[in-house]
């Protein structure tokens, strides 16, 4: 089986998100560059969850920022 | 990794099973459904349904956004890839579903230009770097991923993109649910809910669940300890006798979902009248189309579209494994004549896919003894 398959799942269009940190931000396109768990970068569309600063953590899918994990609930 | 590792502790799964155990009426045989293909895959992956006792039984939903398309719509994109001038754009899974003859990765070995994205920003910044060709992308996915379609045609209309277009065949969640509890095939005790699906559209879709059919939900994440987690939570509501929608993944999953997320899609989709999902047939205002103000931009009002309804396979029994009726191994071709390698069926196909799951994670000789 496809290595990435084995580790993540379907991230190419099934009900996967990523959670990708952000480096920086792009506020005149709306876009961000974050990077997966793995390193890998990409530019990802923060219209949904905007503003969003470098550094946070955001949820995505098919390369868009669907919303950001809540670190107190994750403390719960 | 924050996130992640504190959802995998095999200690914590171990006590959380235990609680399970503890839950369940000896006797009692139970049936939750985990709706989403990504739970599915976890729990194959990680061994979770080990973990519980005999008579609680996780069977697999309809949600693998890649198994619901039918042949005849695969058919559909096959025709579009082959137009003059096309750049057809997809997500990976989706170029190596059958059609009723080929699949889009077939057509590209004919000649036509199939390209692999990763998001629908990728499609139309492909449009943007090559203005002479048409780019259409296919979009499929449930809630999750229609806003991300959404957000790229709204860019492609501020833009004035117009080589741009958009075969959409994005699904919705409730109506296959609602279409399941009406089948008198399946019992079921209750579910496990789509947290990324929650994520966008909220806790309180799911509400139909308790209130018109008794049956508990707990919409859940997706790491071992999650899903561990959502079993119990539905377990305790069942022995209470409550029937109640729970937010298991409250840490990402907000009530009332994003509502920006909802709005982008209320303004860019329409719900079709109808819409046939594989194996489940024809299921009314299950699916999104293109809104009349975003008509430029769909590829089915821009290019012919042959729109033929193909059969599925006799031998494929993926709409029984869709609805939880059959357990993959239970379909006469699973292994065999259908394979991830030469799938037949798409449940074969996407790693979301119940048998891809089954198959990928050696589960069919040992499931094979114990029947």
């Amino acid at each position: 089986m496809n290595a990435h398959v084995a580790a993540h799942g379907c991230i190419t269009c099934g009900d996967e998100a990523v959670a990708m940190r952000v480096l920086r931000v792009d506020d005149a396109r709306g876009l961000a560059l974050c990077a997966a768990p793995d390193g890998e970068r990409s530019s990802v569309e923060i219209a949904l969850v905007e503003p969003v600063s470098s550094g946070e953590m955001l949820l995505v899918h098919a390369g868009t920022a669907l919303g950001r994990p809540c670190a107190e609930e994750l403390a719960q | 990794m924050r996130f992640v590792d504190e959802f995998r502790d095999a200690e914590l799964g171990r006590a959380v099973a235990g609680e399970i155990l503890a839950a369940v009426e000896p006797g009692r045989h139970y049936k939750i459904m985990e709706v989403c293909g990504g739970h599915t895959h976890a729990i194959y992956k990680y061994g979770v349904d080990d973990l519980l006792p005999s008579n609680v039984e996780l069977v697999h939903g309809p949600g693998c956004p890649v198994c619901v398309i039918p042949m005849g719509r695969v058919d559909d994109g096959i025709a579009l890839a082959h137009e003059p001038g096309v750049m057809f754009t997809c997500f990976g899974d989706m170029v190596r579903i059958p059609g009723s003859s080929r699949t889009l990765l077939d057509a590209k070995a004919e000649g036509a230009d199939v390209r692999i994205v990763y998001s629908p920003l990728d499609a139309l910044r492909l449009a943007k770097h090559n203005p002479d060709r048409e780019v259409v992308f296919f979009a499929i996915g449930f809630e999750t991923t229609a806003p991300s379609t959404a957000l790229t045609l709204r860019r492609a209309k501020a833009e004035n993109v117009r080589n741009f277009s958009v075969m959409c065949s994005h699904v919705t969640i409730v109506p296959p649910l609602r279409a399941l509890l009406e089948s008198p095939d399946l019992r079921l005790d209750g579910f496990i809910g789509p947290g990324h699906v929650a994520t966008v559209v909220g806790a309180r879709p799911f509400r139909f669940l308790p209130d018109q059919y008794r049956k508990p939900v707990v919409i859940s994440g997706f790491e071992p300890l999650d899903i561990l987690q959502s079993v119990l939570m539905v377990l305790r509501q069942l022995a209470a006798g409550r029937a109640e929608v729970e937010n298991q993944y409250a840490r990402v999953v907000p009530w009332e979902g994003n509502l920006r997320a909802l709005e982008v899609m209320s303004e860019v989709f329409t719900l079709r009248p109808h819409f046939e999902w594989r194996g489940l047939g024809f299921i009314s205002q299950s699916a999104l189309r293109l809104s009349d103000a975003y008509a430029e931009w769909d590829a089915e009002q821009r290019f012919s579209v042959p729109g033929i309804r193909v059969a599925d396979p006799k031998a494929c029994q993926c709409g029984e494994v869709l609805k939880g009726v059959i357990k993959p191994w239970e379909c006469k071709v699973f292994g065999t004549a259908c394979t991830p390698e030469r799938p037949i069926g798409t449940c074969m196909v996407s790693p979301e896919g119940a048998c891809a799951a089954y198959y990928n994670y050696g589960r069919i000789a040992r499931d094979r003894e114990i029947a």
